[in-house]
């Protein structure tokens, strides 16, 4: 009898220090790029690095690009995305839906690089006729809508159905009952779903690497190259010059704080909004 | 029978046994108490015993059958059964009184021995048609048989009859006032009221197995 | 996929039925049927409801009760995958009929659901005059009176009255299903429905609803589903008894409850099974 208990403890403890020594394996990863690059990365940030232009030694340019492509993909995607997740999600029963649902689903795996050629040859060369912002923000939103649709649709089914029986037994249309009474009380799940999206497509290189290329200089109009701080990174990492190559750490820095910061303040607001 | 045995079902059938004892009870001090005045014997102690027994049976009764409302909330036939027993346990109380008051007549007044051959044929023959009454609602209880119950309505009718035919004897044949006159008069009083008391409990069982309320007389 | 109903003309030479509802009956179902999907769930079901009283269904569970107020209401067509073939007569009038708007049914036949739902984003007073913002029909009228009239015809306005900006579900389970019964009558319909209405709470929360309920009949005609039949017997006017998509026996409450009619009646009301 003792002797069984002795052994299931041994397999229970045993079970247990695996299981610990592969998180711990997980997380070194992570753990040591953050510590690379905050090491590295540190010694560039200042006040003339963020704001110059890239001539004259600052990653102002790449900075502002971001912020732009972030407002231009989510103009874009959000909206598109959040409709499509309410439409799936209140009037997806049919096999129409679960198609678009399925397709949906393979849109978020989908290679970014594919994405990106993609959009180059049909809104670069044959729309547009040069790089742009706006093709950047295009290709971009084709990665956000799916997976906004998919965290949009995924909040609304948690609201639970009495309150659609109960606003449709008062003889509410269906519609205003999505829209005023469903999308509401999903409206944190909503948001942070789409906030956390974003979060996520702000440091994609490959598509915006092949719609807008990068540059050197401030905004210059939609019609010209724009530059990001994932491009930034991907051309000094190449350059020839060792002292250009460290600076692409200070760009990694900004770029990781961005997103931390993003991801870290949306989860802190949830949080708040579910303790209430 | 219902088919799955409920909560209520043990109240139920200690509260029947409780009944038909009381009934069983009341049917003999009927017949002794009767027995004794047409024979003139003396029974009034024994029959007092029975009364009271049937007196404490009867509260018994009627506490068990609030037991079961207040606990089981009871309906349909459920309920009637209860209701029923309720008021049959009184008419069984009735019986035992009436059997009481017999015997005390008897004890006081001397019994039929010494009266009118023409009396003591009445009023034995009432007695025996009454007693027969009291088996029959006995008898439907026991079955919860409607129709036996529904069949006593004759049997009171004659009853009936015979009580005003003997007022109206007494009248005609204007005998000299005295005990068996007096003593006469009294017993086919209470035997008359036994008769309907007997009537009462087969409406009562009429109700339960039907819900109809009649009246069987 | 809808069926349409049969025309009261064959309604009248089957059954014999007059066209013009008999004085006070409020509602009326004529051979209704309803499936989901394959399973039939209601069985010709001929039953009405008679005006400013209230009527009680019972029965086991899975016996059709709910699918039954649903189609009073024409909530069962939301269903997906689910069948509706007879007529419900409001009024007299057919409301399964090919020019009927089902929203406009819901609103003169409101429903109380089993587990008190508010919605979850509104205030108490925002809760009790979602109805009539949300239908448009809270044009010219003065809200604050609506909403104090229902709550008080709800028993809730004593409770609630220096809250009215607290959030619908910051209230006891009791109060958020008289809050929610307030935010039915607030649009005035003809019948509420009320499916289980008190299953999920206390005892004196039930008590205080069942009080409202009989109250209630004096405006409204009510339709009560329950699975407790001393409620049943305690507010009801009329009892009707299904058992697998059934209608088995209707009739007074009283006599339902001291003499029913059938037997299988009497075995559900005293226990005997489900």
């Amino acid at each position: 009898m003792s002797n069984n208990y002795v052994s299931r403890k041994f397999k229970n403890r045993f079970f247990f220090t695996l299981c610990l020594l592969c998180v711990i394996i997980a997380v070194i990863p992570l753990l040591s790029i953050l510590y690379e690059v905050i090491s590295k990365g540190a010694p560039f940030l200042s006040l003339q690095f963020l704001t110059n232009d890239a001539l004259h030694g600052g990653i102002g340019p790449s900075i502002q690009g971001t912020l732009i492509l972030i407002g231009l993909t989510s103009l874009i995607g959000v909206p598109v995305g959040i409709l499509s997740g309410v439409y799936l999600a209140e009037y997806g029963n049919n096999k129409y839906a679960s198609f678009v649902r399925t397709i949906n689903d393979v849109l978020t795996e989908f290679p970014s690089i594919v994405v990106g050629i993609t959009a180059y040859s049909v809104i670069v060369i044959g729309i547009i006729g040069s790089f742009s912002p706006i093709a950047g923000a295009v290709a971009l939103s084709i990665m956000l809508i799916p997976i906004v649709a998919r965290t949009t649709e995924e909040s609304l089914k948690l609201v639970p159905n009495s309150v659609r029986e109960a606003s449709l037994a008062l003889g509410i249309h269906k519609w205003k009952t999505t829209l005023r009474i469903v999308v509401p009380a999903a409206k944190s799940g909503v948001v942070t779903g789409a906030l956390l999206a974003i979060a996520r497509i702000a440091g994609e290189t490959a598509p915006i690497l092949l719609t807008m290329l990068g540059s050197n200089y401030f905004f210059q109009g939609f019609r010209s190259s724009m530059d990001a701080l994932p491009l930034r990174i991907f051309r000094d990492a190449r350059w020839d010059d060792p002292r250009v190559q460290a600076e692409a750490w200070g760009v990694a820095l900004i770029l990781i704080l961005m997103v931390l910061s993003l991801n870290i303040g949306v989860r802190l607001a949830a949080r708040g909004r579910f303790k209430r | 029978m219902k088919a799955m045995h409920r909560l209520i079902d043990t109240g139920l059938e200690q509260l029947t046994s409780l009944v038909y004892k009381m009934g069983e009870e009341a049917q003999r001090a009927l017949e002794l108490a009767i027995d004794s005045y047409v024979n003139s014997k003396d029974s009034t102690e024994s029959v007092r015993e029975i009364s009271d027994i049937l007196g404490a049976m009867s509260l018994e009764v009627e506490n068990k059958a609030f037991e079961l409302i207040a606990k089981y909330q009871p309906v349909a036939s459920d309920l009637r059964i209860i209701k029923s027993y309720m008021k049959i346990a009184y008419d069984f109380d009735r019986y035992g009184r009436y059997a009481l008051d017999t015997s005390y007549i008897g004890d006081r007044l001397g019994g039929l021995k010494e009266c009118d051959a023409w009396m003591r044929d009445f009023v034995t023959e009432m007695s025996e048609k009454v007693l027969s009454m009291v088996k029959t609602s006995l008898e439907s209880l026991r079955s919860f048989d409607a129709m036996l119950a529904r069949a006593i309505t004759q049997t009171e009718n004659e009853v009936d009859k015979m009580y005003f035919n003997y007022l109206d004897k007494l009248i005609q044949e204007a005998p000299a006032t005295g005990k068996c006159t007096i003593s006469s008069v009294l017993v086919i009083r209470y035997l008359e009221r036994i008769a309907d008391h007997a009537t009462y409990i087969c409406e009562s069982i009429v109700y339960l197995s039907t819900g109809e309320k009649i009246t069987l007389r | 996929m809808r069926a349409l109903g049969m025309t009261s003309k064959d309604a009248n030479n089957r059954k014999g039925n007059t066209k013009s509802p008999s004085p006070g009956v409020k509602m009326q179902t004529i051979d209704v049927n309803a499936w989901f999907g394959a399973k039939q769930a209601l069985k010709n079901i001929n039953v009405s409801f008679k005006k400013n009283a209230v009527t009680a269904i019972i029965g086991p569970s899975g016996c059709g009760k709910s699918t039954l107020i649903r189609c009073l209401n024409r909530m069962h067509e939301l269903v997906p995958g689910s069948k509706f073939s007879g007529q419900v007569l409001l009024d007299g009038k057919n409301t399964y009929a090919a020019d009927v708007d089902p929203v406009m049914i819901r609103r003169r036949v409101g429903m109380v659901f089993q587990k008190p739902n508010p919605f979850p984003t509104m205030s108490i007073y925002d809760n009790v005059a979602a109805g009539l913002r949300l239908t448009g029909a809270s044009k010219g009228k003065d809200l604050d009176k609506v909403v104090q009239t229902s709550l008080e015809q709800a028993t809730l306005w004593d409770e609630v009255k220096d809250d009215l900006k607290k959030p619908g579900t910051s209230i006891s389970g009791g109060q958020q299903q008289r809050l929610c019964i307030a935010r039915a009558i607030a649009l005035q319909p003809e019948v509420i429905l009320m499916d289980e209405p008190c299953s999920a709470l206390d005892p004196i929360a039930t008590a205080k609803i069942e009080g409202l309920i009989v109250k209630l009949k004096e405006d409204y005609t009510v339709v009560i589903v329950t699975h407790n039949m001393q409620q049943a017997a305690r507010v009801s006017d009329f009892t009707a008894f299904m058992y697998l998509g059934e209608l088995v026996e209707f009739g007074d409450t009283e006599s339902v409850f001291e003499n029913p009619k059938k037997e299988l009646t009497e075995k559900y009301i005293t226990g005997a099974f489900g």
